[in-house]
Formats: structure tokens, sequence, C-alpha cells
């Protein structure tokens, strides 16, 4: 069941992710998976076949950008996973669509069910076929209430937050870094 | 066989908590029962909701510190480390090994207090009261000797960005190395006193059984995942700190049921003292904190660090956008992961059962409320 790490990277990148590696020693994770609503199922179930764990689902609230005439949410969920077998963390992130709906992965991972409430709660972002999308940190009162959207004027683009673009140099370092996993 | 006694008529809700004994804290469990038998047990959280996340991107850094100690207080200086070392890893700061190694033997300390007052608490769920005066016999030592060095006696906020906040002195490693002389001598009080005990293990042999599928699920981590006869820890498999240079075994369990956490955390006692005496062997000289710019920017783009606490994997994910305020401090905590597989794991068993596993699984509420 179980393939290797190369293995791992051809799968995601066949379902349409965008896989990039990155520096551990600078962030804290090896790879970096780009997806659509469309791919985040496929990815959890590549991620639970290769033998991953969930480690947390969260969202983070940017300045929302306009794209071809479609406002985007300003909504990114971010996913993380590794794996009890050798060492890989894996960053997923996921552009919420305007509509506030991305596909619930509770029943790949079950452990998402709770993770995903929280974000319900925080950034008011819904999961599709959730059993149970029910305030679960906050109470029932404040169900409207999502504490960690920001104010607009705190709000920063996307890129503000990000790590500058890759430079192609940096391209060796990065080999070498997944060389050892 | 069980199913065929659940009928409607014995069928009734029972709420465990938010004030019972064995809920450790303020938890909830919604039981739907049949007779004694427990069909669906739902956990209900939030009753020390203080949105923590919201606090890490409102405030400077630095001014986090103090929170990090009050999300798992009964083991809260590998929380303290986790958060100093995701802030030196994402701006760059270097840490003087002298202050490494303290930090290691203070963690480590703590996570021996912490493991300590979970075996007192289990028993106590289970009905036995004497462990816990042991425990907390034992406990108090530690307490005194990390409240000389760091201040507090619980919520302790001893590190810093760069090093520790001040150095240990002779008395420290003096009163370290009595206490593990003291604990080595218990060890045979307890095995006596609960390992051995038949009541015990049939209170905790063969419950709860966590199979790793199970496990990767849920996200679990820790000594219950170690229960299950995964060797998965993060100070060896996702390597931080001096933990290299440290001769450790990371103990597991074979079946993963209650008994097996409980053998895992009475063995990791026995680790966490190797490591402890190990780094006051080699102590190194030096200072124990570097210069560190009185504002720390935080460059943009986001950063993890996971360090092992004594529940399991903590993580925090920290975003920054060139400021010294996080622009999103995510913290994952241990013990949500590990009690969200109660649903699953709590089906159809007995209420008394339920009990000796939300004991083993090692819950603290502060920590999965945050």
């Amino acid at each position: 069941m179980m393939g290797t790490y190369e293995d791992f990277k051809t799968n995601v990148m066949n379902l349409g992710g965008d896989v990039t590696e990155t520096d551990f020693h600078q962030r804290g994770y090896h790879l970096e998976v780009v997806l659509t609503v469309d791919t985040v199922r496929k990815f959890a179930q590549t991620a639970y076949d290769h033998g991953f764990y969930l480690v947390f689902v969260t969202g983070i609230h940017v300045l929302p950008e306009t794209v071809e005439g479609v406002k985007t949410s300003g909504l990114e969920m971010v996913y993380q996973f590794a794996t009890f077998d050798r060492l890989c963390r894996v960053k997923a992130r996921v552009s919420v669509p305007e509509d506030m709906t991305v596909p619930s992965i509770c029943h790949i991972y079950q452990g998402a069910n709770w993770h995903e409430r929280e974000t319900r709660d925080f950034y008011g972002i819904r999961f599709s076929d959730h059993p149970n999308l029910e305030p679960l940190l906050l109470c029932e009162e404040d169900k409207d209430f999502h504490p960690l959207l920001k104010e607009e004027k705190k709000l920063k683009s996307f890129e503000e937050v990000s790590w500058p673009a890759q430079r192609p140099d940096m391209v060796d370092i990065q080999t070498e870094t997944s060389s050892d996993l | 066989m069980r199913e065929s006694q659940f009928q409607e008529p014995n069928r009734f809700f029972l709420n465990m908590g938010p004030q019972h004994p064995s809920t450790h804290g303020v938890l909830l469990v919604v039981l739907e029962m049949d007779g004694e038998y427990v069909l669906d047990p739902q956990p209900v959280l939030g009753f020390i909701h203080r949105m923590h996340e919201k606090m890490g991107e409102s405030r400077p850094c630095q001014g986090f510190m103090p929170n990090t100690a009050r999300m798992d207080y009964v083991c809260a200086l590998p929380y303290n480390h986790g958060y100093v070392s995701l802030i030196e890893r994402k701006a760059g700061i270097e840490v003087p090994k002298r202050a490494e190694y303290i930090r290691v033997i203070t963690s480590e300390l703590n996570r021996v207090a912490s493991h300590l007052l979970w075996l007192g608490a289990y028993l106590l769920d289970l009905g036995a009261f004497t462990p816990i005066l042991y425990g907390f016999d034992d406990r108090e030592h530690i307490l005194d000797i990390l409240e000389d060095v760091t201040g507090s006696r619980l919520t302790y906020c001893y590190y810093r960005f760069g090093g520790v906040y001040r150095d240990i002195d002779d008395k420290f490693v003096e009163a370290t190395r009595a206490f593990i002389k003291r604990l080595r001598k218990r060890y045979d009080i307890y095995e006596k006193l609960v390992t051995k005990n038949i009541i015990f293990i049939k209170r905790a042999e063969n419950i709860g059984i966590i199979s790793p599928d199970m496990a990767i699920r849920y996200g679990i981590t820790g000594p219950n995942l170690r229960g299950s006869g995964i060797a998965y820890d993060i100070r060896k498999n996702e390597p931080y700190s001096v933990y290299p240079e440290f001769d450790f075994e990371v103990p597991v369990g074979e079946r993963g049921d209650c008994l097996d956490r409980y053998m895992v955390r009475v063995r990791e006692m026995e680790q966490s003292l190797r490591i402890v005496e190990q780094a006051l062997d080699t102590l190194p000289d030096g200072p124990v904190r570097s210069k560190v710019p009185k504002k720390i920017k935080l460059a943009p783009g986001d950063c993890n660090f996971a360090v092992e606490a004594a529940r399991g994997e903590l993580s925090y994910y920290l975003v920054g956008d060139g400021t010294s305020v996080p622009y999103r401090l995510k913290i994952r905590v241990p013990s949500y992961s590990n009690l969200s597989c109660l649903p699953e794991l709590g089906e159809g068993i007995l209420l008394p059962d339920l009990v000796s596993i939300m004991g083993s699984l090692d819950l603290v509420i502060p920590e999965i409320d945050r």
C-alpha cells in the first residue's frame, strides 16, 4: 500500500496537484502542494494510501483578489500531513471558492471531522458532505460569528504573506534536502 | 452478541461531565446508553475556550509566550519549547548550546512530572486512591526543582527567544540528580502497587484497542500511538534541539490497549531520566542566551515547528507578514486529535470501560479547547 516518497510525489502530480519541494530547515515541512476544490479529496485519499496521518486543518484570511472578473473569497485552507515511517511533512493549500464551500475529507480521515468543524467556527468555511457541521469550540449563539476573520484594513494580500518566489539557483539545495528523506 | 441486548426501552442519554472527576477538566461527554452499555459517546468541547490563536495574531510574538503555558498546564515546558523554536526558525536566531541543554533537561523533567500526575489520576479514575498520593509526592520534587530555576510551579514561561531566562546552578544539578536516584528507587513501589495489581490489569487489558490504521485516520500521536506498536516520536523521527545527542529508547506496546498505553508512559519516565542524566553529564559551559533584537521581524511566508509534548505531537504553524506580529498562528495540540477517536473507540462498551479509556488517553482539556 505504501509507496516511496517519489511515488507519492508522482501520484499527487498525476491528480493535478502542483508540488514544490521546500527547504525543511527554513519552513519545517518538505512538500508544498497546491490543490483545487476538485482535487482535495483525491489528494487526501492518496495521502491516506501512502500512510500519511492528518496533522491539522485550518484556514488563513487574506485580501480577496479579482481574478478574471471574479472576486475570490480571500480564504485559504491549509492541510498538513506527516507520516510515521519517514521524515516527510506535507502542506497542502486550497483556495476557498466564492461559495465558501470545500469538500470535507472526514470520510477518509475521520480525525478531520473536528478540525473542519473548528475551521467553520473560526472562518465560516463550509464543508460539503460533512456529517455534523455544528459549532465545536464556540457556542451555539455564536454560530455566525467567526473570530479569525480579519478586519478589512488588517488584511494583506496572499503574496505579502508568502515566501518570495523561488529563484532557479535554489533548486540544487532543495534536491540535496530531498535525497536524505 | 451484544447487539441483541440493545432494546429500545432501555435507551437513554447520560451527561458525563462537564463537572465529572474522570473527565479531567471541563469536558462534557453526551452518552447514548443502552442499560450499562455505551452506544455513542460524543464529546462536547469549548467550555474553556479562550481563542489563543486570535491572541497569537494580535500582539508581537514575545507577548504570546505566557499563553503557551496555559494550554497544556500539566506539561508546559515543551509548549514553551515549540514556540521559541518556531520563532527562532522563522527569524533565524541562533541558540547557545548550553541553553538547548537546559531546555532539554527542564522539558524532560516536566514530562516525568506530567506522567506521574497522569499515573495517579488514571488510577484514581479506576477507583484506586493511593497511587495519586505517591505520584504527587514524587511530582512535588520536580515542581520544587523547576520552581527554583523558572520561578513558577505550573505555568512556566522560562524559555526566551535565543535561550532561557536564567542559568541553572549547582543546587539545580544536585537536586535533579538526587531526584533521579529517588524516582528509580520508587519504581518497585509502583510496580507492586499498580503494574502487578490484578484489579488494575483487569480494568486495562484488552480495553480500548487503538489499531495503527485508526491512529492514522485520527492523527493520534504520543504514548497513545506508541502503545499501538508504532515507534513514532518527534524527538527521534523529526529531531529538534539537541535530542540527537542523547541515547534513549522509544518504548512501544503491542496491542494498543489501555495497559499498553500505561506501560509506555511508565517506561518513558525512565527514558526521560536517562536523557536528563546524560545532559547533566555533558552540560557545556557558555552563555544561556544569545543577543536578540528587541523587535523580532517575522519575514513573509509560513513556517512550522513540531515538538513531542507529553501527550503527542504539538505543532505550531505560523504565517509571517514582515512585521513582529504573526499574521496567523495555528496551534495543533495532541489531545484534540487523541480525543476525537472517542466515538469510535467507545462504541458498544461498558460505561466503566469508557472511564478507563478516557483516563488512558491522558486528556488535558484546556489544551483541547485552547
